[in-house]
């Protein structure tokens, strides 16, 4: 009789098992990151961003030394969010679940590029740029997309 | 860590503070990398989870760095000792490996 129902759970338990981890990633582990995130970009805000501007150095004064710097973040949507993704599209419009996750990926790049550029003793990054790449990968002849991948570069300059 | 050439390139038109005498043409550097296969299955089972992958974060890293030591090589090859305009583009050729490019300008400085 034990025996039955451990056949019975034990099939259910593999299927499901996959999908309650998702579950905790998403709705547990991805939340504490974002949080992380948020703490540490307040931090960066409070020290003055040195993100300063897109094009040349908007203050005349005179640069003593330049260096490019580079910061990147691969990022996965979890299964669930791949699954509401998936079913979002069918109706059309906005897919929330995609424009949080690249917005997410998009802020760590970012975050990265300052906290870097903070560790080094360079004043500001100027000319920074963005730039996004769908990462793939190939199973049973279709192109599958495993995560996106940012990249904040600019360079650093010294006063 | 690989070798450094110690030359400054930055993706600004020019560099600030410095007076370009010549232009010396398009350097690039570019490489294809992957990471190895247990790596790979773990990236698929964090894939699961969602979030960050390290194990790609790490490994374009180090392409890039790769890639741009190659340009600023093809720069010293040319005689210049700047390069400016320095702009990347990736592309991930199927199985988990990626292509870096990274490509710029190489001029002569004073």
């Amino acid at each position: 009789m034990l025996e039955a129902i451990f056949w019975i759970v034990f099939p259910i338990f593999l299927v499901a098992a996959p999908w309650i981890l998702s579950g905790i990633g998403t709705f547990i582990y991805q939340p504490k990151k974002k949080q992380q995130l948020l703490v540490r970009e307040q931090a960066s805000a409070q020290r003055g961003d040195v993100l300063s501007t897109l094009s040349k150095p908007l203050s005349g004064k005179e640069v003593k030394q330049t260096q490019l710097v580079l910061a990147n973040v691969v990022m996965s949507p979890s299964w669930i969010q791949i699954l509401i993704g998936g079913i979002l599209s069918l109706f059309g419009g906005e897919i929330n679940v995609f424009t949080k996750m690249v917005d997410w990926s998009r802020r760590e790049a970012k975050q990265r590029l300052r906290e870097e550029v903070e560790a080094s003793d360079f004043d500001e990054v100027i000319n920074m740029r963005l730039e996004t790449t769908i990462m793939t990968k190939t199973k049973g002849g279709k192109d599958k997309t495993t995560g996106v991948e940012i990249l904040a570069y600019g360079t650093a300059i010294k006063y | 860590m690989q070798p450094q050439v110690n030359i400054p390139f930055s993706n600004t038109e020019t560099i600030p503070g410095v007076t370009i005498v010549q232009s010396m043409g398009v350097v690039t550097g570019s490489t294809v990398r992957a990471k190895n296969v247990f790596k790979d299955i773990g990236a698929g089972l964090k894939n699961m989870v969602g979030g960050e992958l390290r194990a790609y974060t790490e490994l374009l890293q180090e392409s890039r760095n790769e890639a741009l030591y190659r340009m600023l090589v093809d720069a010293q090859a040319r005689g210049a000792n700047a390069v400016v305009n320095v702009r990347f583009a990736t592309s991930s050729v199927a199985g988990g490996a990626a292509e870096l490019l990274a490509y710029g300008t190489a001029v002569v400085i004073q």
